[in-house]
This record gives C-alpha cells, structure tokens and sequence, in this order.
C-alpha cells in the first residue's frame, strides 16, 4: 500500500514537474535572452548571458514609449471598470428590489446579449464609434468596455443582493436616508465581494484585450501596452532583443499585480466562472 | 398602481447610465449589424443601398470564408479537447499533491495572466530560434520543422499556444469543482474496492460535470473567436492556410478592400453559428449532468 503511494507520488510530481517546465518555458527564454547582444542570441539561445546588456531594456523602453502606454492602459482598465461597477451595480441591485414586469423585461435584455460573440459587434461598433467620434480616446473607450461589461457585472450582482437582507435597507429608509444614500452607505459596502470579483475579471480582460483598442485607437499617443508592444514587434522584426525586452516590459506589470494578489485574484477567478 | 409606476420610473433611473452605455456599445451595434449585412455599404462612402441577401447569398460560394470557417471548427474540436484534458489531468494531479499545491496552481494560472498577444510573440521566438537550435546543436530533430511556414506544422504551433494560454484558466474551475467533491465519498468507495481510475470516472466525474459544461462552454465561446494567437503567431499564413474567422472578418474590414457590408454578413453568419454550436453543447451536457 505504501510502496503504491510512493509511486503514485513519483508519477504525478514529474507530470506537474514537465507541465510547469513547458508553462515557464517561453517567459524564461524571453527573459533570459533578452539580456544578450544581438550576436550573442544568435550564436546560442540556450546559454545563459556572459553579461548583462540592460541597454536593450533602455533603448525599449523609449521606442515604446513605456511610461505613456503604461499609463493609457492603467487609466484605460481603470476607469472602464470603475463605470462597469458603478453603473451596475446601481443597475443589480435596483433590479433585484424591483418586483415589477419592466424589471423583469430589463434584467432579459441586460443579459440576453451575453451569448453575442464580440467579432459579431465589432465592426458595426466600430461604425458607431466614428459617428460619434469617439476612436483615438481612452477616456472614451473606457464607455464603450463598460457597455460590453455591464451584462455579466448586471447579472452577478443581481444574483448577489438577492442573499443581502433588505432590512436593513428599510430600517435606513426609516431613519430618512434617501435610496441613493441608502445605496452607497449601507448596499454598496456589502456587495464587496462580489465586487472584488467584478474589479479582478474585468481589469484582466480590459488589460489584455488587443483587438478593440486595435481597431479604437490609431494614434499611437494613446497606445496601450499591447499596441505599442504590436508595432514594435513590426519594426524589429528580426531584432530579437529588442523584441524580447520589450515583452517582458509588457508582462512585467501584471506580473508583479499578481505576485501581490494571487490569491485574491484566482479566487476571483474561480468566483467568476462558476457563477457566471 | 400609482405606486408600481412610481417604482418603475425609479427603476428606470437607477438602471439609466448602465442602460445608455449597453444600448449604445452592445445591443444597437448588434442590432445594426445585422441590418449593414444587407446592405453594400463600404464604409469610405457616406451613401449605401439595401440590396437584400445578396451578401448572404455571395457568402455561400465565398470560398475563402468557408475555408476560414473549416479551419476554425478543426481548431476549435482540437484545442477544446486538449485544454479540456489537459486542464482537468493537472487539477487531479494538483488535488492528490500533499506539497507544493499552491506553487503549482500559481506557476499554472500565470500565462493566463499575460494577454495572448506577448505570450504569442514570445512563442513566435520559440518557433523560429530556439527549436531550430535545439535540432541543429542537441540533436533534436524531431523539431526541425518549419512551424511558421508549414501549414500543418503552424496549426500544430497554434494549438500549443492557445492551449498553453487556457489551460490555466480551465484548471483553476476544475480545482474548484474537486474540492467540492465530499470527502467520505472518495473514501467509501475505495474501501468498497474501487481503484483510482474507477473512482474517478464513476465517483469523481460525475460530481463535477457541471464544472466541465462551463469550461467546455467557456472553451467553445472563445474557440471560435480566435483572434490573438493567430495574429501573432501566423497572421492566418502561410497564404490564407490559418485564417480563422474573425481574422478573415477583420481582414475584410480593415485591411484591404473595405467591404463593411460584406463583412457584417460573415459577422452574423459567425453568430448564429455559435450560437446553435453552444445551444447543442448546453443540452448535450445538460442532459448528461441529469443523468448521471
């Protein structure tokens, strides 16, 4: 019975052993390549660097204009998922206290929406982005994230605040707070974690999310990460170590945002799926 | 009755800045979409004309976009079904760990951290260098292939790449759905006599099928959306060999000639075709979760 034990633990070590090899395997090229010269790379990419070029990180780090994409893509996540929170969970839990025949036509129409694929909205979206000249703007775009987030931020939180006592919201109405009152001081507090939920899932998506801003923004002072990470690749295209620093500057942010929060965000994560 | 109408109009002013933003960005885009199907509008000039299904009917022979709709079923059965199996092996793995659970899932889930497109190029650098250099200099042949450039060998390279970025998000569902596997259950059955395997398959699998509607959902949805990986890694080269269809939808709109019209048709062809592929899947795996 043991000696089963032992070989089942060998079996399933070195099955996770070669997993986490071949996961780490790309980052860890990159990483390690990215510290060559040119013709180091080219001579061997299976050697650790003889020295440490970290001018390939400088020189990439202006062509890419690091500090402005970076801060594009921070206000971009941000505010877009500030509104999407904002804007339903009023939306949720409105929804949720409200018994009537409109409330119920809302919450369908809120969420019926979410089986369209995005390549089907793209390109008539596109169209409205242009009548109302909103291309080429975060602030604008940070709109149209929380118009595509809404019905799944909706539905969560309708599904939430139906397990949040109303009670105390009536005692509220009672001591005259006013429902929008009520709502941010007594509701809005109690819907954290669903909101944890909500913030983790979508700042991930909006982050790495490439087509929309690819199609949204042409002018490259409102770059995200990934598009001027996108055009370099197109300008360097043989230079591999410019490529590879400006990669790992690319995935160093959420590198580090989960570093700190990996516990926080794989719960999240898991939270999400299951519900939604 | 004065009452609901006062409740509806409050209603109404809650759900107000979210219902603006959605129509605008989400439901009136759709809805247009189908409308711009048919229609001949180019998007360059301002005027355009209804001319009924006749994009539709110009799809049907468009032999490009069929052969972009082959690909992305070949690429949807094949990665739905590796991340699937692959996700699940590792989180059985995980569970029956006594150390290192933790690092595992957090080593695991990171490429999902990181958006497919810099995972993308970073593999394109695996594809063209370090593989050639390992055939050349280790003596790995089997690796001498040109990954890029061979159709057969890009789908191959695209795959490992998709199912690379996925798994870990599949994993972590799976997980949850394994811790949610009582105990005494696992334990009643091996004291009964049961092996390993059969205590998966007869105890464990069925207790987590819904966990495998919603990755296979979830797998399924962005399978046919595929857009990033392809991007990176072949641009749906060589020739048109790895065009899915949203790069061939993409392609048609922005890139070339401009033919919104056309391209809203294959947009909502693309549609309805999720649509009916995820409805079976939901009853087909509903009807399976019932009965076991």
């Amino acid at each position: 019975m043991k000696k089963k034990g032992i070989l089942s633990d060998i079996i399933v070590y070195t099955l996770l052993s070669v997993a986490a090899l071949f996961t780490l395997f790309p980052l860890l090229m990159a990483l390690m390549n990215s510290f060559k010269s040119n013709q180091e790379l080219l001579i061997n990419v299976m050697s650790w660097p003889t020295e440490l070029h970290l001018e390939n990180y400088v020189r990439t780090f202006d062509k890419m204009h690091y500090t402005r994409s970076f801060l594009n893509t921070v206000i971009l996540s941000g505010l877009s998922v500030s509104l999407m929170i904002f804007f339903s969970a009023l939306a949720g839990w409105r929804l949720c206290r409200t018994k009537t025949r409109l409330s119920r036509f809302l919450l369908k129409l809120f969420i019926f929406s979410m089986l369209i694929p995005f390549s089907s909205i793209m390109i008539p979206l596109y169209r409205v982005a242009q009548i109302m000249k909103i291309t080429n703007s975060v602030v604008s775009l940070s709109f149209v994230y929380a118009g595509l987030g809404v019905s799944m931020a909706i539905f969560l939180y309708h599904g939430f605040v139906k397990s949040v006592p109303v009670e105390l919201e009536e005692a509220a109405a009672i001591d005259g707070c006013s429902s929008l009152q009520g709502f941010f001081k007594i509701v809005f507090p109690m819907l954290k974690p669903i909101t944890a939920t909500i913030t983790i899932t979508n700042v991930l998506w909006i982050w790495n999310d490439f087509l929309l801003p690819l199609i949204m923004i042409s002018d490259n002072k409102k770059y995200t990460l990934l598009l001027s990470t996108n055009t370099l690749f197109g300008q360097y295209s043989s230079d591999w170590t410019a490529i590879l620093s400006a990669l790992i500057l690319a995935a160093l942010p959420v590198i580090v945002f989960y570093a700190f929060f990996q516990k926080r965000i794989l719960k999240g994560i898991s939270d999400g799926a299951v519900k939604g | 009755m004065k009452n609901a109408r006062k409740r509806n109009l409050s209603l109404l002013l809650y759900c107000l800045p979210a219902l603006i933003v959605y129509l605008a960005f989400k439901l009136f885009p759709a809805i247009s979409g189908m409308y711009y199907s048919l229609t001949n509008w180019n998007g360059l000039n301002k005027s355009y004309e209804f001319v009924g299904p006749s994009n539709f009917l110009e799809l049907l022979t468009d032999d490009y976009f069929w052969d972009s709709m082959w690909f992305t079923f070949k690429y949807v059965i094949v990665s739905v079904i590796i991340a699937n199996v692959a996700a699940l092996t590792l989180a059985v793995a995980i569970e029956s760990c006594r150390r290192a659970k933790g690092l595992f899932r957090t080593l695991f889930y990171m490429p999902n951290m990181i958006s497919m497109v810099i995972g993308g190029y970073m593999w394109m650098f695996i594809f063209t260098k370090v593989l050639y250099y390992l055939a050349d200099n280790w003596g790995w042949s089997f690796l001498d292939h040109s990954w890029i450039g061979d159709p057969n060998y890009s789908f191959i390279a695209i795959i490992i790449v998709a199912a690379w970025g996925a798994v870990g998000y599949l994993m972590i569902i799976y997980m949850a759905a394994l811790q949610g596997v009582p105990a005494n259950l696992k334990e009643a059955a091996a004291i009964d006599g049961a092996n390993a395997w059969q205590n998966f398959w007869k105890i464990i699998f069925p207790l987590i099928s819904h966990a495998i509607t919603i990755c296979v959902f979830w797998s399924l949805n962005s399978g046919f959306q595929v857009f990033d990986v392809i991007y990176t890694l072949t641009g749906g080269g060589p020739g048109r060999a790895t065009q899915s269809v949203a790069i061939n939808i993409y392609q048609e709109a922005f890139r070339g000639n401009i033919r919104y019209g056309y391209a809203t048709a294959k947009s909502t062809v693309l549609f309805f075709i999720v649509l009916i592929v995820t409805a079976i899947q939901l009853k087909l795996t509903g009807r399976k979760e019932q009965e076991l």
